[in-house]
């Protein structure tokens, strides 16, 4: 079904997206299957076109220029007429004039909006201040600085241990670098685990080569420090006392919704943009899908946030239909817990991205 | 390792200090030892409006030409630079500015225009100049500086070639700089680098040569100096007036003069004074100007007085686009002067060409006792390059003239004796004995006015005969071919400023697979003819690519050769783009045109 038709009298549907990922890809995609006259903008503050992050720990394993992650290549862009607008931020939407605001001071009229905007790794207070000391691991540019900082056989320090830490985990284990692991109540996130089955996937990272400290136990991370002459590049240091070295520390601590410029837009927030099963938000213009948002769950009579690659593509599909005037409904696609592969490896619905 | 092959341009607003920018940046590389081809394009106005575009590409070995694409683009007014967008190179980077001073309307700012397959490195230009200098008007020296970073260009060459180009403006502003350009550079290694542009290390240079960097009017200034010019005469125009500034500074330093006179048909008839005198003369100017000079470049033909007479093109006719490239004086050079009034005519088809043929042009106009006009256009004055010179010295004869046989005694002089080259021993005012007339009058052997038939014909016959001598002058290339030898498809003949692109086009060509050949014609009046017959006879298809609207070069060596060319003739006002001369290449070597070139 084709719900917005553009005649010659009729202006062509401003479909605007926040966010150039999972979600953002495949709902653009949908809209300009739907309406195929709209103009349909994408909006992010990455540099890259859209490039598969679940692919970023094969860095380690061989040299992958970014290219060969690219999802699309620039003439899909092209040919489907999907306009991305890149390394820009979006600082604020005003509902009223239905306009995104940029940071470079430049509005982008839209007449529906969809934010998909993700999230981005959780930092606890206590670790702000050393920020600079830590590598992130959400982008190409920073998988390829943690390669560049970290030596042959090299020791990284792994702060909480979400899946997404665990997935490059796996990698680094495999070409013989020495993983440290430092739990934290983020330990498999998104996963939700009893304290048995926590217990039995530590025991299962410390079978596999991990060395597994109890976070709690050393009463948590309290500062990143450079290391000294002769030792690896960064000290970790604990509330108890005592400390880790490691040449590079990463935080993983699970992902936090990135809506703060949806702050004053008048759409409901409580930790993620919060939406029915149709991606609406409380604004007729406004949709969101993917990490951001926190959809109904008429079971759990809760707002709930649904985390994994097959889910966050089924959101952009769905928000590209109702955004044309469809009326579909997201249905859970991928759930699913803990659990261990052949080797007797950890392994997870989380990593299957295919 | 690839060779290095990178195109930077800086897009900007007259005022932003774009052309300074591209000015400091080719100077910085080509101290680093990389070749450089640079062309500037800047709006008539001075400041506050206009567009300004700095091209400057870098290279390993020397290039012919600039690339319709560049590597790097930049882009320090969105306004201007959204039309240039689509110059960059698949993958390459869009540099601009993230955090302009006010409100942006909607579509106007360049994020929105950048295409897909591009990178674009947004970065706060402004802020990091207000932070680095204490104001916003390093945004130049800043984007500088990220450049030098995100490519991984040391420093130093640029701070010293800043350092240079602001220590008359005292210390302070050239700490500012400096330090607009550091917080570029701290920006810029800080940047990953996704896009695919490396400059390579270079070898060591060759002892024997030093390599400068000149533009065109600048060579032509150096070489008029290396020649020894004594006098210059010259009236102010777009794009010529830089070599008379040039010659400002340099000439009072040797002793010798420069006048600025009070149009041009004065700087011409002074020229001519100061030839009679016996010194090396020269003047310098546009085609507006040249047509002013054209009687008295007759009675300099007339007379047999050497001078020299720089005309670089714009865009025509009469004031026509004073800040736009053409090649539409070709014409008004050869023919410009009424009468039968051959006089030679040159035109370098590169900057270190500017240099040779300025210094050859006061050979020639001494050895052949004639006004030698040798044509550059903007595009070729304006441009920059690095020209290799020879470390022992410039490469000029400082007296050209016929030896002079003594004089018997009571023998007469004849200041126009009819000889068998045609070149009659040249006396210069004060030559003891040799006192004698010259007139713009027809005249005899002696100089005495005279009409006679014979003496028309015999004096017309003279004064076109002795110009074939130019044709072998020593160390002069008249002509050129390059490319494949033997028979080929297609054969590129051009002159002046296309030749570049012409050359480029070729390589491309070749690469392709189409056999192809390209000449070059330095001297078109007289006409190589056999040169140029030799070559139009291997061609299976002529292809004259030039930047005027009626094909002068094309109706040229139609006339002399009767031979016919395929023409590619166009006025942009820019460069004649490579890929259109590429593009006929291609047609014509699939036989698109044979029934037009048979
Ligand atoms: C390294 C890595 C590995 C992962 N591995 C897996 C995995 O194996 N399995 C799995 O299920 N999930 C994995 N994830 C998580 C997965 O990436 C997310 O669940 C999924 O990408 C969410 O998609 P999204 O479209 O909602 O948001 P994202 O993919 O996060 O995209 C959000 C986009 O919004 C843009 N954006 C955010 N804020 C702004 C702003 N203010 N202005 C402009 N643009 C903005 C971002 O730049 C980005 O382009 C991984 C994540 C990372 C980083």
């Amino acid at each position: 079904m084709t719900a917005h038709h553009a005649s010659p009298s009729v202006p062509p549907h401003r479909y605007v997206i926040i966010g150039n990922g999972v979600a953002g890809n495949q709902a653009a995609e949908g809209l300009r299957s739907r309406d195929p006259e709209g103009l349909v903008t994408i909006i992010t503050n990455n540099r890259l076109l859209f490039y598969n992050r679940y692919l970023l720990p094969l860095l380690f394993r061989s040299h992958k220029d970014w290219r060969e992650l690219q999802s699309h290549s620039a003439d899909y862009y092209q040919k489907h007429r999907i306009r991305v607008i890149r390394d820009v931020r979006v600082t604020a939407v005003d509902a009223g004039r239905r306009q995104v605001m940029l940071a470079h001071k430049e509005p982008i009229t839209y007449d529906t909006l969809l934010v998909a905007t993700g999230g981005r790794s959780y930092l606890p207070e206590e670790l702000a201040d050393s920020r600079h000391l830590l590598n992130s691991f959400g982008t190409y540019e920073q998988a390829m600085a943690v390669k560049k900082a970290l030596p042959d056989r090299g020791t990284v320090v792994m702060l909480g241990g979400d899946m997404i830490g665990l997935d490059l985990a796996r990698t680094l284990l495999s070409i013989d670098c020495r993983v440290v692991l430092v739990t934290h109540e983020t330990t498999f996130w998104p996963h939700q685990v009893t304290p048995e089955v926590r217990m039995e996937f530590l025991n299962v990272l410390r079978d596999m080569g991990m060395d597994v400290i109890d976070g709690d136990a050393a009463g948590g991370v309290t500062a990143i420090e450079p290391g000294t002459a002769g030792l690896p590049a960064r000290r970790v240091v604990f509330r108890q006392g005592g400390d880790v070295y490691g040449d590079v520390v990463m935080p993983f601590y699970g992902l936090v919704p990135s809506v703060e410029f949806m702050m004053g837009s008048g759409t409901d927030i409580e930790r993620g943009i919060l939406v029915g099963t149709n991606l609406r938000t409380n604004d007729n213009h406004i949709f969101a899908a993917g990490d951001v948002c926190q959809i109904w769950s008429e079971q759990e009579h809760a707002y709930r946030f649904y985390y994994g690659y097959q889910n966050v593509r089924a959101m952009g599909a769905v928000a590209a239909s109702n955004m044309t005037g469809g009326n579909e409904h997201f249905a859970i696609t991928q759930n699913g817990s803990l659990s261990r592969d052949g080797r007797g490896h950890i392994d997870s619905s989380f990593w299957a991205y295919d | 390792m690839k060779a290095t092959d990178i195109q930077i341009a800086l897009c900007g607003s007259a005022g932003d200090g774009t052309i300074a920018a591209g000015d400091i940046l080719r100077n910085a590389v080509a101290r680093a030892g990389y070749r450089v081809i640079s062309f500037d394009v800047y709006p008539p106005e001075i400041r506050g409006f206009g567009k300004c575009i700095s091209r400057v590409r870098i290279t390993t070995e020397q290039s012919y030409a600039l690339k319709r694409q560049s590597d790097v683009f930049v882009s320090l007014d969105d306004s201007h630079a959204i039309p240039h967008v689509g110059e960059v190179r698949p993958d390459g980077a869009v540099i601009f500015e993230s955090q302009p001073v006010a409100t942006v309307a909607e579509g106007h700012h360049i994020s929105g225009h950048i295409h897909p397959g591009h990178i674009p490195y947004g970065i706060p230009l402004r802020e990091l100049s207000e932070k680095s200098t204490g104001g916003g008007r390093s945004r130049n020296l800043v984007v500088l500086g990220y450049i030098a970073g995100l490519l991984g260009l040391a420093p130093e060459h640029f701070l010293s070639i800043i350092e240079k180009k602001f220590t008359k403006q005292g210390s302070e502003v050239v700490s500012r700089n400096q330090a607009g350009f550091h917080a570029g550079f701290q920006a810029g290694t800080a940047t990953f680098k996704l896009d695919n542009v490396f400059f390579t290390p270079l070898g060591t240079p060759h002892g024997s040569e030093q390599v400068v960097m000149l533009s065109g009017n600048a060579a032509v200034a150096q070489g008029c100096m290396d020649a020894h010019l004594d006098t210059f005469f010259g009236y102010p125009i777009t794009p010529a007036t830089s070599i008379m500034e040039r010659l400002a500074v340099a000439l009072p330093k040797r002793g010798a003069r420069l006048l600025q006179t009070e149009d041009e048909i004065s700087a011409m008839a002074a020229s001519i004074g100061a030839g009679f005198a016996g010194a090396r003369a020269a003047t310098a100017t546009s085609g507006p100007g040249l047509a002013l000079m054209s009687e008295m470049i007759g009675l300099a033909t007339m007379a047999e007085v050497p001078c020299v007479v720089f005309v670089s093109q714009r865009g025509g006719p009469s004031t026509g686009m004073p800040t736009k490239t053409e090649q539409s004086d070709l014409n008004a050079a050869l023919y410009g002067s009424p009468g039968d009034s051959q006089h030679i005519v040159i035109a370098p088809t590169n900057v270190e060409g500017c240099y040779r043929c300025a210094g050859k042009a006061f050979e020639m106009a001494e050895r052949y006792q004639t006004p030698v006009i040798v044509l550059l256009d903007l595009y070729l004055s304006n441009r920059y390059e690095t020209v290799t010179l020879a470390v022992s010295g410039p490469p000029f004869n400082l007296n050209a003239n016929k030896p002079r046989p003594r004089l018997e005694a009571g023998e007469v002089y004849k200041r126009y004796a009819l000889t068998d080259d045609g070149i009659s021993p040249r006396a210069i005012p004060g030559d003891a004995g040799c006192m004698h007339v010259i007139t713009g009058l027809e005249h005899n052997e002696l100089g005495r006015p005279s009409d006679q038939e014979e003496m028309h014909a015999a004096m017309s016959r003279k004064r076109h005969d002795k110009l074939l001598g130019a044709l072998q002058h020593p160390d002069f290339t008249v002509s050129k071919r390059f490319g494949d030898p033997g028979r080929v498809k297609v054969g590129l003949l051009s002159w002046g400023s296309t030749f570049g692109e012409c050359l480029e086009a070729m390589f491309m060509a070749q690469a392709e697979g189409i056999p192809c050949a390209a000449m070059k014609v330095v001297m078109l009046a007289p006409f190589p003819v056999q040169p140029v017959a030799d070559f139009m006879a291997d061609c299976d298809v002529v292809l004259v690519p030039e930047c005027n609207y009626e094909g002068q070069f094309a109706h040229l060596v139609q006339g002399i050769l009767a031979k016919p060319v395929v023409r590619l003739s166009r006025v942009p006002g820019s460069p004649m783009p490579v890929e259109a001369i590429l593009g006929e290449v291609r047609r014509l070597a699939r036989g698109a045109v044979t029934a037009i070139a048979s």
